[in-house]
């Protein structure tokens, strides 16, 4: 059966391959080759070898700096939303009165989004603050917090929805089994639960894990790295070396290519940590 | 009313987890304490996660000059600018026109993206062979990769392949939405049984009409949980579109024209901008409460199959 | 690897190639040898008129004038997208020294054009190192403090006022000394401070780390008989500090809060009055006029320059220049390039055109053509008054020799927490000299 369909894959593979070829993986590689480029517009890149990367790693840049807040947010993001998410869809598969309306409202910053939505949480944060005299600039835990809130607000509505789903799944018998067999809920939790969703968890962890690395306009909008850069994570670091320096898109790009590389291999240690726990459905 | 401060936000976010435990004494008269535990907790959701929303409604109807200096306040009174952000808005810029083209980028590309994703997912999922493990790997890789990595080369792309153009943008859409719609997708044709397939090839299906037939049907829910995920992506999506259409040609999508109200002098109107973010957000809050009735019996029938 | 590398950078190179053979493809497909200009604008509040002005252009010669307008703060991104297209600017802005160091190869020899020949001022020019022009200005603008002069007249006329007039203040002893005693008698006067809030939220500190800064960064480079500089020394810190402090202190709101406020926040508190005093530009007309609750008469609306304190400013006046200048792509068709010469020359010189500048764009011109015409708002002509005035010497627009938007940004910070008590000015000075010193080194390629 497999080789008969095998025949099939211009039909199946062919039309999401070539534009994936088109949007993403000839433009990566063009990109990896302006990495060792001087160039203003890609059109009269210059050769240049090693040297971009280089000056990336130049202590004194403030790249490897944006590596470190980056890697704060998306741990305490990653815990906090998967944690949220999860109680929220555990409540809400309780078989409960309402918990359609509930579901849809939690799911609704979802559907906004942007630098405007940016601003929107900098006026509301600055205005609380100034109950304080203080300012979100003023100290980085602020943006940092500020940061977290922000990223729970907008992505704890859509991982619930995942986990809605994963938990759906998960056989009634098997729960009403384990009661009989006397486990308590927390056991259940542990023992039931938890293991029959691994494939949810893997998804959820990826995407929060992907989305909160690569987050750029929250970051711009809400502090723009303020104060001296201590909130600056590595896509805006990228953006900025690109825009805001003068005849620096080369280490840029470069810049890029070593964050792809980290970012790569931490989803590879984390896909690989979760999926030897998920267990046969 | 005077809406949410962070303070509360916060303890309200945090309530779950010290609450979660508490509600799980057994015994019955702990049940209806629980239960109105656990709706106190949702309603305190609620609060949490329409207070932005409220705040951007609010200030949309206010005063530019009321928004920074009483920001929670309701517009009454002097701060009421009525719809008069809405209009500047509406004229200034051709926005219902974005609307229209928003609109058709979207649906088309999620369209696109579901039917063709899916496809592959199933694919690369029942083929087991070095390029398609590979490719999987790759659409994987793509998810993690900043946009600003690929930015200038795929503008350039686009360019040389006609591409800047509405349709253009699907395909463009399709190639950036595959990582993340062929990794869900597949996920979930890996936990679709084998023997369903086998018993549509006994019965003498083609494996196009297996496909259609038999699998895309289960692939439902799911299909619809990525159609909102992409739809959400495409709509809010600013930057891709601002670099390939919204710039020289007509064809300008809400994100860009609402960017556009920045002035280059720092002045940021953002009663205007919050009015256009209130535009911009209702058709998708429709689409979303419409598709919304769909996901539930999809997941339910999920569940069932599952 | 070293094949992995090379096959890498064959591949994109080959795709390339066929992207610029395609892009010539195009080229011949669009220009049917008559030319047409594409204008990329940085301006968004000018949109809506080059549009029109397009319009009429194209409506009076045939020739096709599209206008793009880049989003806030995208220039410099949008360009190089926009740069690398099959359809490319043949018309875009460089902004001084630094941006040409960018853009130099794009740049077409302006030297024999009539519009660069027409400079009332031919130093406005933007000369490369060969000294050939290769970009020209389109507008003159200035900015100084805006004030109230209703409020001043207010204050004149109370009991124990420091000044009779605003004549008397001529010097930064002066400003303080009036602006102290109105700050301490602000209730009387209605105002809730006497300068407008010190915007220095993310990407509102422009008035501040830029033109604020120009003075120093003038008097620096008048002390040293410089016009750039590798390394700057920040001799003139403490004149900055001093009306900064000044600022930030006779203002609206505690100086802990202004690096949550923005420029129209700032621009609404003096267009309601409750501020007496702005530091701005002439481009903020609009934003004074178009507040709703305006009560700033028209005729009130006027402009002091900026004292910070430096010996013999009694003699100088506001600050003038230009940071946007006009350049035209060279790699565009030969055609192309002279239909974009053409607009530019009509703009500038054509009954018509010169009309859209003045009075829709609301440009100060820099060209013969337009002998005294100036834009007929407020602020326009306060300008003018002090460029005729022969007793004053307006400071020059020397910012522009700021060596990249980063070194803007960071300079920004370090205001944003000296405003908020967790740096001190120290601090603040060895940060932007440093700064200056590695992004200085950047743009030559170190």
């Amino acid at each position: 059966m497999q080789r008969s369909l095998k025949k099939y894959f211009p039909l199946f593979v062919l039309p999401t391959s070539a534009a994936f070829l088109i949007a993403f993986l000839a433009p990566f590689f063009i990109g990896l080759y302006l990495s060792f480029t001087k160039f203003t517009t890609i059109t009269n890149a210059e050769w240049v070898g090693l040297q971009n990367y280089q000056r990336a790693l130049d202590p004194n840049d403030g790249f490897l700096g944006s590596f470190w807040f980056t890697i704060l947010v998306v741990v305490a993001s990653v815990i906090t939303v998967n944690l949220f998410a999860f109680t929220i869809a555990k409540l809400l598969t309780q078989k409960l009165r309402g918990t359609n309306i509930f579901r849809t409202i939690y799911f609704m910053p979802n559907l906004i989004g942007g630098i405007v939505l940016g601003y929107t949480w900098q006026s509301m944060i600055n205005a609380v603050l100034a109950n304080y005299g203080t300012t979100l600039v003023a100290d980085w835990k602020y943006g940092y917090i500020g940061l977290i809130i922000l990223v729970n607000w907008q992505q704890v509505g859509y991982m619930m929805v995942i986990y809605i789903a994963g938990l759906q799944n998960v056989p009634t018998e098997l729960n009403e089994a384990a009661a009989i067999d006397g486990a308590g809920r927390w056991q259940t939790l542990r023992n039931v639960t938890i293991p029959m969703i691994m494939p949810t968890i893997t998804i959820c962890l990826f995407l929060t894990l992907s989305s909160s690395f690569k987050m750029f306009d929250q970051n711009l909008a809400l502090t723009d790295g303020a104060p001296m850069d201590r909130t600056q994570m590595v896509a805006l670091n990228i953006v900025k070396t690109m825009f805001s320096q003068i005849g620096r898109q080369g280490v840029g790009q470069a810049k890029a290519v070593l964050f792809v590389i980290v970012v790569v291999a931490i989803a590879l240690i984390q896909l690989r940590a979760t999926r030897s726990r998920e267990v046969e459905a | 009313m005077s809406a949410p401060s962070i303070a509360e936000n916060a303890a309200a976010v945090g309530g779950p987890v010290i609450a979660a435990p508490q509600e799980k004494r057994p015994g019955r008269p702990g049940r209806t304490v629980g239960l109105a535990a656990i709706y106190v907790l949702l309603v305190a959701l609620v609060v949490v996660f329409l207070g932005p929303i409220v705040f951007i409604v609010l200030n949309s109807f206010k005063q530019k000059f009321s928004i920074s200096s009483d920001p929670f306040a309701v517009p009454v009174g002097d701060m009421w600018a009525g719809f008069s952000n809405y209009i500047t808005g509406l004229t200034k810029q051709n926005f219902l026109e974005a609307i229209g083209w928003s609109f058709f980028i979207t649906v088309a590309s999620v369209g696109v993206i579901v039917f063709f994703c899916a496809m592959m997912a199933y694919y690369i999922t029942r083929i087991k062979t070095w390029w398609t493990t590979a490719l999987y790997y790759l659409l994987v890789f793509s998810m993690v990769i900043p946009f600003q990595m690929v930015m200038f080369p795929t503008v350039k792309l686009a360019d040389m392949l006609s591409l800047s153009n509405p349709l253009g943008m699907v395909v463009l859409y399709l190639g950036f939405g595959a990582g993340l719609s062929v990794f869900i997708f597949s996920g979930f044709v890996k936990s679709i049984p084998l023997e369903i397939e086998e018993a549509a090839y006994i019965d003498g299906c083609s494996p196009v009409q297996t496909y259609f037939q038999v699998v895309f049907p289960i692939l439902k829910p799911v299909s619809i949980t990525v159609a909102i995920l992409n739809a959400m992506w495409v709509w809010n999506d600013y930057l891709l579109p601002y670099l390939v259409i919204g710039l020289s040609t007509r064809f300008k999508t809400i994100p860009v024209v609402v960017q556009q109200f920045v002035g280059s002098n720092g002045n940021r109107d953002m009663g205007t901008m919050m009015a256009m973010l209130v535009l911009a957000v209702i058709p998708i809050v429709i689409f979303y409460l419409f598709a919304q009735k769909h996901i539930i019996e999809g997941v339910v029938a999920g569940s069932v199959k599952g | 690897m070293k094949n992995m590398k090379r096959t890498i950078a064959l591949a994109a190179a080959a795709t390339l190639a066929v992207g610029s053979l395609a892009a010539c493809g195009n080229d011949e497909g669009s220009g049917d040898g008559e030319g047409s200009v594409y204008f990329l604008n940085w301006k968004p509040e000018s949109e809506e008129t080059y549009g029109e002005i397009a319009e009429k252009y194209t409506e009076e010669t045939g020739v096709e004038v599209k206008v793009v307008t880049a989003a806030s703060g995208t220039y410099e991104q949008t360009l190089q997208a926009e740069m690398t297209k099959s359809d490319a600017p043949t018309l875009f802005q460089i902004n001084g020294p630094v941006g040409l160091v960018s853009w130099q190869n794009y740049a077409a020899d302006l030297t024999e054009t009539d519009f660069a020949k027409d400079l009332s001022d031919p130093g406005l020019a933007l000369k490369g190192e060969d000294g050939k022009v290769y970009g020209v200005p389109l507008a003159v603008e200035g900015f100084g403090i805006i004030y109230n002069d209703a409020i001043m007249r207010d204050y004149f006329a109370m009991d124990g006022a420091k000044a009779a007039s605003m004549d008397e203040i001529n010097n930064f002893a002066k400003l303080k000394e009036v602006t102290d005693d109105m700050q301490a008698r602000k209730a009387d006067l209605g105002l809730d401070g006497v300068f407008a809030s010190t915007s220095l939220a993310t990407g509102e500190a422009w008035r501040w780390q830029t033109h604020l800064f120009n003075t120093p960064l003038y008097y620096e480079y008048e002390a040293d008989g410089i016009t750039d500089a590798e390394e700057l020394k920040f001799s003139f810190n403490e004149e900055f500090k001093n009306i900064f402090d000044l600022y930030l202190t006779n203002s609206t709101v505690e100086q802990t809060l202004a690096p949550s406020k923005t420029v129209t926040d700032s621009m609404a508190e003096f267009a309601t009055g409750k501020a007496a005093m702005v530091q701005n530009g002439n481009w903020a007309w609009s934003q004074i006029s178009e507040v709703e609750g305006n009560s700033v008469a028209e005729e009130d609306i006027k402009f002091l320059p900026i004292y910070v304190g430096h010996e013999g400013e009694e003699k100088i006046g506001i600050n003038v220049g230009t940071e946007a200048f006009m350049a035209v792509n060279k790699e565009a068709s030969e055609a192309d390039q002279q239909a974009t010469i053409d607009f530019i020359n009509w703009l500038f010189t054509d009954e018509d055109g010169m009309k859209y500048v003045t009075e829709d764009l609301g440009f100060i011109a820099p060209f013969k053509a337009f002998g005294d015409n100036t834009p007929s708002d407020p602020l326009a002509k306060e300008i003018n008054r002090y460029i005729t005035n022969d007793d004053l010497t307006a400071v020059p627009w020397v910012f522009t020799t700021m060596p990249s938007s980063k070194f803007k940004d960071d300079f920004a910070q370090l205001l944003a927490q000296y405003a908020s008590g967790n740096l001190e000015w120290d601090a603040v000075v060895s940060g932007v000299v440093d700064n200056w010193a590695t992004e200085k080194a950047a743009v030559g390629g170190n």
